[in-house]
């Protein structure tokens, strides 16, 4: 009787004494955040889960390239509630289509990349830094620019615009869950993009890296952003830098409709890749919504070519983009339908329909950055301006090439909407030059009234920029007062 | 001592008035006609006289006077006075007594009688669920407990039930109580990874069978034992022993059969109406919105019906122009395909148990084999199951008793997606999508019709044997104990128990389904292993002091450990369709990670009462949980209970039809944990591949103070006896507040995520629980007895974080069916919608309610209105929680013969009708067939005081629209169950060596009341009927014989 009460109370305390550990359960699947990131090689991995995310759906994989046409009039619709048409009529509100999943992704990934700095910082902080350390800083300080520059132009007036009207909540380091940021002005988050993009330029590789971003990219970013300041100088020095270090090549006329079917290309400074065993949206992906409705099962059709789009580019018949263009619903001989995303054969660059990588910085659009940056600098440089215009121009081979007299703005922004269609620019294009947007609203079948907006708008509409939506203002009271105007 | 004297002296009056004499005779239970072994048999009034029954129930008596009345009692059965009357052989048959007060239940940790327990528990035996054809025992508890809740959402052979005893207690944490085998808490719910195609409920490998009791643990002082798990009530499961005396051999066999649903549900209109409403979509739309002639609209029309239809052999005309000229000709003219032939069949239900069971003074044994097999209605969709299983007792010496309950059950079950997916739920195809005019072949070539039907339907027939489903689980319990009995008052029992559910998911699609089409076939089969062990040592005193003061004290611990590890390999580009392998497959993909939690706890009660007539308790349990952090860990969860049994003090003594009387009260704290086991660690994933590489991202951002939520139950009850116990029953009130409840917290979307977990919120239940049980008629012959559960709950939510309203949807079948609103003062259950005015009408146009300060486009009952569902506003509009729910059970038993009829109910509150939007659209689905309702109930200019608007064909979304046009009555009755059995007089059943044997018929949803009936009232959960293949009518026979 007394050895069972005493092997009682023995069992009893090896079991309380053992419980700590006991009761420490991990998951098989997951790591706990604070200890994540403890080496190079987990930053590494942290680098890859950063750039896939912003391949997802809300972003680069398809509403923030769809957001840049559908509401540039480069894009019309056919026919209402297929998706995403609220962008092109601009029937959005704080509490209805607010479209906040450009908001809540893009924060979503600059946490990721505010982890990612704030924990290399730490381990350099330990004197474990590397090479190869500064260089994924580097990324994540050049992904953090990229996305906040987004942000900023999704959310905020232009900055030549309004640039003390409110941009973005700039936040470079992981918040508690408590946290209420409020706005910061424009022009606070253009410094700070371009602090990260300074930053991070010297810690970058200079070899061309697929899927990755890397000084080059760095540069391009640098470019845009500058165009969007008006500083042209520094926009036509960081373009020139990637022109002539001649690591990237442009695509000669008869490779150029092929190029589009292929990864990793002469031009591709920064390509998302897409596997279809990884981020592979299958019909919900930019090929799918971009074929004419049901030319194969799932392709809805969402968006096709404007009228105008089409005039402008049947400037040229020969024009070798042409070739990336397939007949759309409307009629087999209008070519509105773009293959871009799908590439011509429906076999993408890995032969999937849908996993296709996503160009997001190409070197065609930093020629043209060159050629708006020299016509447009203090001191124009016209023959600068032409010659980087007519690198990309000859691809209409029936076109006069622009030389020093002849060469315009127009001619430039109409060479951008021509080569970068369905790539995400000609919106923001239309707001930074302040020119007037007007929709092929006539090319809807049956007609209706789009009573969201009038035919033709421009940045001075309310609805040139996103609302905030009503869950942020509800879950952070202080950022309703920061509400944009007409909301 | 007074007494003592009086009965001595009336003893020798009778004994001067009669001669003594010698009594024989059987006892047997009414249950199954078998003896009773050691039944004690007194002589009223006489002291000391008497006897026990031997092993075959037979007793013998001698000097009794001839005018003696005789007292018959055993545990568990109700005590019968017989008079002798001056016969020699005395037969007596005994009826279990469900409502004796001294009757022993199982509760938390040890057993209590009826009388003496202080806590709220109801306690369902094995006889009242033993004919009703389920696999698993849940299913045949519907109205029998006051206070419970049970739905089943699908009427899936396998399918899982949920419970909710006494209301919501929780928004994000699990409503499910806590279910307990022999003594140890068990895995429950769902156990495959199919995820939509099927659920298999873990709990069915539990044969029905093999069931002795199920207890209900519902208030404070009742589960406290159980801790940090039992808010949500606890299910105490106890299987079968052998009883005292020789062996038991017991076969029982049925069958049954379901040829149709219990009720309507959503009947489909004929195939002409179908044509006719089609016709008349399109006619309206061009004749009433874009002001067309007859003649365009009519030839529109046509043009549809013709494209549709004309490559299955049907062509339309309309000569007039409209709709009553119009007609079907062509090939096929005349003949229109029955899919619900090809859908459906008659269900059937076989099942066989045998068991063996006996005991000595030494042993207790009870083992059973068991085979089922469940046919579905629906084609797709069968389940079978063998379960054996072994109790075992031995005692050890006279203070070591050791114990092995196992149990090994393997079931295989087909099922199908029933939620709202156009390819695949047969339910919904034969209702929604599948037209009289679609038939499963080409009519002019005769080859099987391959291509998707214009209503996103495909030919069933043709895609059936492209593809397969199973679920099998192997389950193998192994519960071990021993109970050492150190002193006569202290004992030890130490239980270890370890329970393994392994279920294997396989499901395939030919490269010829549609499914499979896009990746040349695929195949995947899924592995999940849950492992649970549990250990649980308790110490337990029992001591009487100066014959007045009961004492017990129970203290112990428990360590339990949960670990489940998931495998799935995925093969594609199959290479044949005679090989449904992953080995063959041209391309493969594989998960597999695992994931689990611990718990340590100990654990304490105090019970003492004074004079068996004032009982007080007190438990109090510690547990610390891994799914807490370090220093949330351990959390203290108590009650204390008292009751008093007025009928013993000696003021009762005079009132003569009371029979018993007892007030009981308790007060306690439980809890509920996480749903997550690593809900309060801030968690990096790898979900973020990247160019075949790992990517990493923070996935949450959590709190890290994450605690249990905690419930503060108070219980108050009376349970009465009148007229010798004729009448009993109880009344019962309980409160119960529910804090610190896990909410997901919407955040700044600035800091990267949307939500964190926090305990925030709060909910309270209260509610009365009413039980009745009374014998209207008890002769000799014939006893009539009938019972009424009845329980009204509140289920309301009190605060929420930062009074801020949390919109949730109905997550079932994920179609988002209903929307639901957590407003602080509103019930748990309150629906969210639109409120729909109904039908103009002049127009048959939709008229909302405004609710709102927009200008109206009119008025509706003197209230603003409008024709666009847009500018109206969400309100709250229903409440699904009834004002009223139970059950309603009578029986009547004459010599063999018994007749049972348990009926359900609910009175008060909504359902939500999830189908109504597919089935009675305006014109949206213009592709899908709608339903008879919708056929005779929309507007037309014949019809203008109709129910449903006109059928126009462009796009209206107002059917869409979540509404009051949803929303139904929930009130119903229904014959749940109904079982008339037989025993066989004893003298046939012994000339065949049988001890007894009983045939029986049960039929299951036989009748059915409703306040709406377009479908079947019997709703999930969340009030909503959904696509969900509905519940059959069953019609059972089975025979059970005894050696």
């Amino acid at each position: 009787m007394k050895k069972i009460n005493i092997s009682i109370i023995l069992m009893s305390i090896v079991l309380l004494s053992s419980c700590n550990g006991f009761l420490d359960v991990k998951p098989s699947n997951s790591a706990a955040s604070e200890t994540s990131i403890t080496n190079v090689n987990d930053a590494g991995v942290a680098i890859n889960g950063l750039i896939s995310k912003m391949s997802s759906a809300d972003y680069y994989g398809r509403n923030f390239i769809m957001y840049g046409d559908a509401k540039g009039g480069d894009f019309a619709i056919r026919s209402q509630g297929r998706g995403l048409d609220a962008l092109y009529t601009f029937n959005h509100s704080a509490t209805s289509n607010s479209y906040s999943g450009y908001w809540n992704q893009i924060y979503h990934n600059i946490l990721q990349a505010n982890n990612i700095i704030l924990n290399i910082n730490k381990l350099e902080a330990d004197g474990k830094g590397s090479t190869a350390l500064s260089s994924y800083k580097g990324q994540a300080l050049t992904a953090r620019a990229l996305m906040y520059f987004d942000l900023v132009r999704l959310y905020g007036k232009p900055y030549n615009m309004d640039k003390a009207s409110y941009g973005v909540p700039l936040i470079l380091e992981p918040l508690d869950a408590a946290a209420q940021p409020t706005r910061n002005s424009v022009e606070e988050v253009y410094t700070q993009i371009l602090k990260d993009l300074k930053d991070a330029e010297p810690m970058l590789s200079k070899s061309v890296s697929k899927g990755y971003l890397n000084y080059y990219a760095n540069l391009a970013i640098q470019g845009r952003v500058y165009l969007h300041m008006d500083r042209f100088d520094d926009a036509l020095t960081a373009a020139e830098i990637i022109i002539n270090d001649k690591k990237y090549t442009l695509y000669t006329n008869d490779k150029w409709v092929a190029s589009w079917s292929l990864e990793g290309g002469s031009e591709s400074i920064f390509e998302l890749a897409m596997y279809v065993s990884e981020g592979d949206l299958r019909t919900g992906s930019l090929g799918y919504y971009l074929l004419r409705n049901g030319k194969i099962t799932g392709a809805m059709g969402w968006f096709m070519a404007s009228d105008y789009y089409l005039a402008r580019l049947g400037e040229d018949a020969d024009d070798v983009r042409w070739g990336i263009m397939d007949y759309d619903e409307s009629a087999n001989d209008r070519f509105g339908s773009c293959l871009k995303y799908a590439g011509v054969d429906l076999k993408g660059d890995k032969g999937s329909t849908s996993a296709v990588n996503i160009k997001v910085i190409r070197l065609s659009e930093v020629y043209l950055m060159a050629a708006e940056a020299a016509f447009r600098k203090a001191t124009p440089d016209k023959t600068k301006a032409a010659d980087y215009l007519n690198a990309i121009r000859k691809r209409a081979p029936n076109l006069d090439p622009a030389d020093a007299t002849t060469v315009t703005l127009d001619m430039i922004i109409d060479e951008r909407s021509k080569e970068l269609f369905a790539e995400g620019h000609r919106y923001f294009d239309m707001l930074r030059l302040n020119r007037t947007i007007e929709f092929n609203d006539d090319f809807i079948s049956p007609a209706v009234q789009i009573s969201h907006r009038t035919k033709t708008i421009n940045r001075t509409f309310y609805k040139a920029i996103l609302p905030i939506s009503q869950a942020e203002m509800d879950a952070n009271p202080a950022i309703a007062a920061q509400q944009n105007n007409g909301y | 001592m007074k007494k003592s004297i009086l009965i001595v002296l009336s003893v020798l009056l009778v004994n001067i008035g009669w001669a003594q004499m010698r009594v024989t005779g059987t006892v047997t239970s009414s249950d199954d006609g078998s003896p009773v072994p050691y039944a004690t048999i007194l002589v009223k009034g006489v002291r000391g006289a008497g006897a026990n029954t031997d092993l075959d129930g037979k007793y013998t008596l001698t000097n009794v006077p001839a005018d003696a009345v005789l007292v018959f009692s055993y545990i568990g059965y109700r005590t019968q006075e017989v008079p002798i009357a001056g016969r020699a052989v005395v037969n007596v048959v005994l009826s279990p007594d469900a409502l004796a007060l001294d009757e022993v239940m199982v509760v938390a940790y040890g057993t209590a009688t009826k009388g003496t327990f202080t806590g709220a528990a109801s306690v369902v035996k094995s006889d009242a669920i033993r004919d009703v054809p389920t696999l698993s025992f849940e299913n045949a508890m519907n109205g029998k407990v006051a206070g419970m809740q049970i739905t089943t959402t699908s009427g899936q052979a396998g399918a899982t039930s949920s419970i909710r005893v006494r209301g919501i207690g929780s928004m994000n944490a699990s409503n499910e109580p806590l279910y307990v085998v022999d003594g140890v808490p068990v895995v429950s719910g769902n156990v495959t990874q199919m995820g939509i195609y099927t659920t298999n409920n873990v709990m069915s490998t539990i044969n029905p069978s093999d069931i002795e009791s199920v207890t209900v643990l519902k208030d404070a002082a009742a589960s406290a034992l159980y801790g940090s798990r039992a808010a949500n009530g606890v299910i105490v499961i106890t299987t079968k022993r052998g009883k005292l005396g020789k062996t038991t051999v017991n076969f029982k066999a049925s069958v049954g059969i379901t040829p149709s649903f219990a009720t309507d549900n959503f009947e489909a209109a004929t195939t002409e109406q179908q044509v006719e409403m089609y016709y008349e979509n399109f006619w309206n739309a061009d004749v009433y919105y874009r002001g067309r002639t007859e003649a365009v609209a009519s030839t529109n029309a046509l043009k549809q019906l013709n494209n549709r239809f004309n490559k299955h052999g049907y062509v339309f005309s309309a000569p007039d122009n409209t709709v009553n000229s119009l007609t079907i000709t062509g090939d096929r003219a005349g003949q229109y395909f029955n899919w619900d032939d090809v859908l459906f069949r008659t269900a059937v239900y076989h099942s066989y148990d045998l068991s063996v069971s006996g005991a000595t003074d030494a042993s207790n044994y009870y083992s059973s084999l068991s085979y089922t097999k469940n046919l579905g209605r629906s084609v797709i969709n069968e389940y079978d199951r063998i379960t054996g299983r072994v109790n075992l007792t031995q005692k050890v010496g006279k203070f070591v008793e050791f114990a092995t309950n196992i149990n090994i059950a393997r079931s295989n079950m087909e099922g199908f997606n029933d939620t709202r997916a156009t390819g695949s739920n047969y339910f919904m195809q034969s209702r929604n999508l599948l037209w009289g005019l679609y038939w499963p072949t080409d009519y002019k070539t005769g080859a099987p019709w391959t291509a998707r039907y214009g209503s996103y339907a495909y030919n069933p027939i043709y895609y059936n044997n492209e593809w397969e489903n199973n679920s099998r689980t192997l389950r193998i319990s192994a519960n071990e104990s021993v109970t050492v009995k150190i002193l006569p008052e202290l004992q030890l029992k130490s239980i270890f128990s370890y329970d393994n559910t392994q279920t294997q998911d396989h499901i395939y699609y030919s490269k010829l389904h549609f499914s499979g089409s896009s990746v040349g076939g695929s195949v995947s089969e899924m592995v999940t292993n849950i492992n649970k062990w549990v250990s649980s040592t308790t110490l337990n005193y029992n001591k009487e002091f100066a014959k007045r003061h009961n004492v017990g004290v129970l203290v112990g611990w428990e360590v339990e450990e949960n670990k489940s590890e998931f495998a799935r390999a995925t093969g594609t580009n199959l290479p044949t369709s005679a090989l449904h392998t992953v080995a063959t497959a041209g391309k493969l993909d594989a998960n597999a990670y695992f994931w689990g939690n611990t718990m340590v706890s100990m654990l304490s009660r105090a019970e003492y009462n004074y004079d068996n007539k004032y009982y007080i308790s007190g438990s109090y349990r510690r547990d610390g949980s891994s799914r807490l952090s370090p220093s949330a860990r351990w959390g203290n969860f108590w009650s204390v209970a008292g009751s008093w049994r007025i009928d013993k003090e000696n003021f009762m003594k005079n009132i003569d039809f009371i029979s018993s009387l007892r007030l009981r009260g308790s007060y306690g704290v439980n809890g509920t944990l996480p749903s997550s086991n690593y809900g309060w660690r801030s968690l990096t994933t790898y979900g973020d591949k990247y160019m075949e590489q790992p990517g990493s991202g923070v996935s949450t951002i959590a709190d890290a103070n994450l605690s249990w939520e905690t419930s503060y139950t108070s219980n108050l009850a009376l349970e009465f006896g009148l007229f010798d116990q004729r009448l009993t029953g109880s009344v019962e009130v309980f409160n119960r507040d529910s804090r610190n409840l896990l909410q997901d917290v919407p955040i700044s979307r600035v800091t990267g995520f949307g939500s964190t977990l926090k305990n925030v919120g709060e909910i309270n239940n209260k509610g009365v629980e009413i039980e009745l049980n009374g014998d209207i008629i008890k002769t000799q012959d014939i006893v009539w007895s009938a019972g009424i559960t009845a329980s009204a709950i509140k289920s309301t939510v009190t605060k929420l974080y930062g009074g801020q309203d949390i919109i949730w949807y109905d997550p079932t079948g994920g179609d988002s069916r209903a929307k639901f609103i957590y407003k602080e003062g509103e019930s748990t259950l309150a629906l969210y919608g639109r409120e729909w005015a109904g039908v103009e009408r002049e127009t048959g146009k939709n008229l909302w309610f405004l609710n709102n300060s927009n200008t109206a486009d009119l008025t509706v009952d003197g209230r603003p209105a409008t024709y666009d569902y847009t500018k109206a506003s969400e309100k709250i509009i229903g409440n699904i929680h009834p004002k009223l729910f139970g059950g309603i059970n009578t029986s009547v038993e004459w010599k063999g013969l018994s007749l049972a009829l348990n009926f359900t109910y609910k009175l008060g509150g909504q359902t939500y009708d999830a189908v109504g939007r597919d089935v009675t659209d305006d014109g949206y689905y213009w592709e899908r067939i709608v339903s008879r309702d919708q056929y005779e109930n929309r507007w037309t200019p014949q019809n203008k005081d109709a129910k449903y608007p006109m059928r126009i064909a462009i796009d209206l979304e107002d059917v869409n629209q979540r509404s009051t046009r949803h929303m139904h009555k929930a009130d119903y009755l229904r014959l749940k169950n109904m079982t008339l059995a037989y025993n066989l007089p004893k003298n046939i059943v012994s000339k065949v060596k049988l001890a007894n044997a009983r045939v029986y018929f049960n039929g299951s949803n036989l009748f059915t009341m409703a306040a709406y009936d377009v479908y079947d009232p019997e709703v999930n959960e969340y009030g909503t009927r959904g696509w969900e293949i509905p519940l059959g009518k069953t019609y059972t026979f089975g025979v059970e014989f005894t050696f």
